[in-house]
């Protein structure tokens, strides 16, 4: 025979948030400065 | 031919920022380890390909790129520790992020569910009580599930812990 059921708590939802922040540096820099010193800017924009 | 190189640099990494920007995880990488290939000091490719190694499920290749390239992962203490954690090496991660030279949100975010993960719920308690006062983002109901996740916990234990009214 089975033994009588008995109630257990439920394991609580948890979530990984901390992946959400797992992401690219900002390459912005490295697209931009790169391509302008090619053309050796070097002054910005101003001149 | 400098100049042809450092262009060549530029386009590499557009190429990288649109296939991160798209979600191309996979093709990221390949970039990015052609940038390291041609310029092995490049500190930002390398950040990148942690994270494709990471979005790939890969969390021990990640990890033996940060362990094995230390000249390059000074930045990349929650990279590691995300990694650990993943691996299941909770000790490990706490370390990780308890030495973290920068202690931001996502550190705080991240040590609060490795404090989970090791069952020490009432320093977790803390710490997301700590994250969710300074935070302001898309994740703020996770983040109270999460809460109240740690407080049922609590409450088996029988913690004398002043316990917060959830929704």
């Amino acid at each position: 025979l089975p033994p009588d059921m008995r109630p257990i708590p439920c394991k609580p939802l948890f979530f990984d948030l901390a992946y959400n922040f797992i992401e690219f540096p900002s390459l912005e820099e490295k697209i931009e400065t790169s391509a302008s010193g090619s053309k050796k800017a070097g002054a910005g924009i101003t001149g | 031919m400098a100049a042809s190189r450092e262009s060549n640099l530029s386009s590499l990494y557009a190429e990288l920022n649109r296939f991160g920007q798209a979600g191309e995880s996979e093709r990221a990488l390949k970039t990015a380890n052609k940038i390291l290939q041609q310029f092995p000091d490049e500190k930002e490719a390398f950040h990148c390909k942690v994270v494709c190694l990471i979005q790939l499920s890969r969390f021990q290749d990640g990890l033996k790129a940060v362990n094995n390239t230390p000249k390059l992962s000074s930045d990349l203490d929650f990279e590691k520790a995300y990694c650990q954690y993943r691996l299941n090496q909770p000790l490990q991660a706490l370390k990780t992020v308890n030495e973290a030279s920068n202690v931001t949100l996502r550190i705080k975010e991240l040590k609060a569910q490795i404090l989970y993960r090791l069952e020490k719920y009432e320093e977790c308690f803390d710490a997301y009580r700590d994250v969710i006062k300074n935070s302001d983002d898309d994740y703020e109901d996770e983040r109270e599930t999460n809460l109240s996740a740690v407080v049922a916990n609590l409450c088996t234990e029988n913690s004398v812990k002043d316990l917060p009214q959830l929704r």
